[in-house]
């Protein structure tokens, strides 16, 4: 599904992913770990194209690094951002819907998407007309994993989701996170955290990342939930 | 009592004007961060584009009512082919480069394309006031006025206010420039191409610039010159609005409008200098300027 092949970022000529190598496997959940500064985000963004990078971005055996940023969503590939980024000049609704406008999907697939966005994630079809300015930050991330779910039809980029939520909302955002996994198989997952414990009940395998370096890549762990 | 009726059309007349390019202005520096030095040379050209169509359509022996949509193919031939061009071959290489280079840039482009207006037209005045005449006058409180002036302009841009509202409320193109204003990256990660939504942004700016002054050459002669003193003018309507601020270029631009039309008639040795006296009391109170939101600054 993903792999990262020697992937290699520099922010004014300081290296800050140094060769990273990462597979992700259709239908999997790996949870990408490491410290403040590591390395994760910028690891996410590489992917999505926002950071200059090289080496090679494989999704489905074909490299995208040549693929333009605007283009990557429209390959199956869904981005929440850390701080959630949602457009404050439009509905909670209008957010979850722009990548499907933009994509130009057809009504009837755009209401099949939206359809498992609110099955997953029912709380954001009652926010639906609330302007999205107005949520809540917990309420935001949620906002943007229904915006991801509405575009990452291969693969779901999550970076940092679980930071700055109150325990009750981090509850419900992993209750999410196993309601999509149990949704949908064939939907690839990679989730970003400081604290690894906070992803043992659904992350199939965890990488670490220290200092733009793949330090660890254990085999497949039974601590699926 | 008279005098202050005629202060206020005259305002209401300019403050249309003004409005039509200073909104341009505002929306390609809301959505691109750029400050456009060269919009008051579009305002020009689209001045000169439309007095050469009425000179020619009266030569032809054509209805003269054909200038109205003539301003209109003026302002978006202007806008498409000099404003595409502008941001496809110069400004797309100065996007994310220090202000200073895209002022100098754009500043550039100002002398350039003045210096190409007196080439092309000469230093003499263009008249065409005949879409002034056609339109008749109407009598308000006393005062009899044009009702291009009176009735005319200020539609017109009370259209183009709420024409752009609906445009970037309820329209995809819209939309994705009101993403991409708020957040291009964000947007970029949705699937917006934000190198497009500039370029569409540019020519819409361009094309308002050039309509305002295809609307102004029936009530002034077109001169050289005339794109700089609008330009500065927008400039300070823009910052008295809070850059990138459509509503309030609107309030902005009436109240510079009647401010400098106020100092004709009461204080004409305060004219040249009345809009900036408005801007600075403005900023002074609210430096965002009167609709523009303050932001943390980060460290």
């Amino acid at each position: 599904m993903l792999a990262l092949k020697n992937l290699q970022v520099s922010i004014a000529s300081i290296p800050i992913l140094r060769g990273v190598n990462l597979t992700v496997g259709e239908g999997e959940t790996v949870a990408f770990v490491g410290r403040n500064g590591a390395g994760k985000t910028t690891t996410l963004r590489a992917v999505m194209g926002l950071l200059a990078s090289t080496g090679d971005i494989e999704l489905d055996g074909q490299n995208i690094q040549k693929v333009p940023p605007h283009m990557r969503p429209g390959l199956g590939i869904g981005y929440a951002p850390e701080d959630r980024r949602l457009f404050s000049a439009f509905t909670v609704e209008e957010n979850i819907l722009l990548p499907a406008r933009v994509a130009k999907l057809s009504a009837g697939e755009t209401k099949r998407r939206l359809g498992r966005v609110y099955t997953i994630l029912p709380e954001l079809k009652e926010m639906g007309p609330r302007p999205a300015g107005s949520v809540s930050g917990g309420q935001g991330k949620m906002v943007a994993l229904g915006r991801a779910l509405m575009i990452g039809t291969k693969l779901i980029l999550l970076d940092e989701p679980f930071q700055g939520l109150a325990p009750v909302l981090a509850n419900r955002y992993a209750e999410a996170l196993r309601a999509l996994r149990d949704h949908d198989r064939s939907l690839s997952v990679v989730i970003t955290e400081s604290n690894p414990g906070l992803l043992k009940s659904f992350a199939e395998r965890t990488v670490t990342i220290e200092r733009g370096e793949i330090q660890e890549m254990p085999p497949v762990e039974a601590e699926t939930a | 009592m008279q005098v202050l009726v005629l202060a206020t059309l005259d305002g209401i007349a300019y403050g249309a004007l003004v409005f039509l390019v200073a909104v341009g202005l505002t929306l390609v520096f809301g959505v691109m961060r750029i400050l456009n030095v060269a919009h008051g040379s579009f305002y020009a050209l689209g001045a000169y584009a439309a007095a050469s169509i009425g000179g020619a359509l009266a030569s032809a022996g054509l209805s003269p009512w054909l200038a109205y949509p003539m301003f209109i193919v003026a302002a978006v031939l202007v806008g498409v082919v000099v404003g595409g061009l502008m941001e496809r071959f110069l400004l797309q290489r100065i996007y994310g480069h220090e202000e200073t280079l895209q002022l100098l840039v754009t500043f550039a482009v100002f002398m350039i394309l003045d210096n190409a207006q007196r080439l092309i037209w000469g230093v003499q005045p263009y008249f065409y006031s005949e879409p002034l005449r056609l339109l008749g006058n109407v009598k308000i409180a006393g005062i009899t006025y044009t009702a291009y002036q009176t009735l005319f302009l200020p539609l017109v841009a009370l259209a183009v206010l709420f024409g752009l509202r609906w445009f970037l409320r309820y329209t995809l193109a819209g939309s994705v420039i009101v993403a991409v204003t708020e957040d291009r990256e964000a947007a970029t990660a949705v699937g917006i191409n934000a190198r497009r939504v500039f370029f569409l942004t540019f020519v819409i700016g361009v094309t308002l610039a050039s309509l305002g002054g295809a609307l102004a050459s029936p009530t002034t002669s077109v001169l050289p010159g005339m794109g700089a003193e609008m330009i500065v003018l927008s400039f300070a309507v823009a910052a008295t609005a809070g850059l990138g601020q459509i509503e309030g270029a609107a309030v902005a631009a009436l109240m510079i409008g009647l401010g400098r039309s106020m100092a004709v008639f009461f204080a004409p040795e305060l004219e040249v200098v009345m809009p900036y006296i408005i801007m600075v009391l403005v900023l002074l109170i609210r430096p965002e300027g009167l609709f523009g939101k303050s932001t943390a600054r980060k460290i």
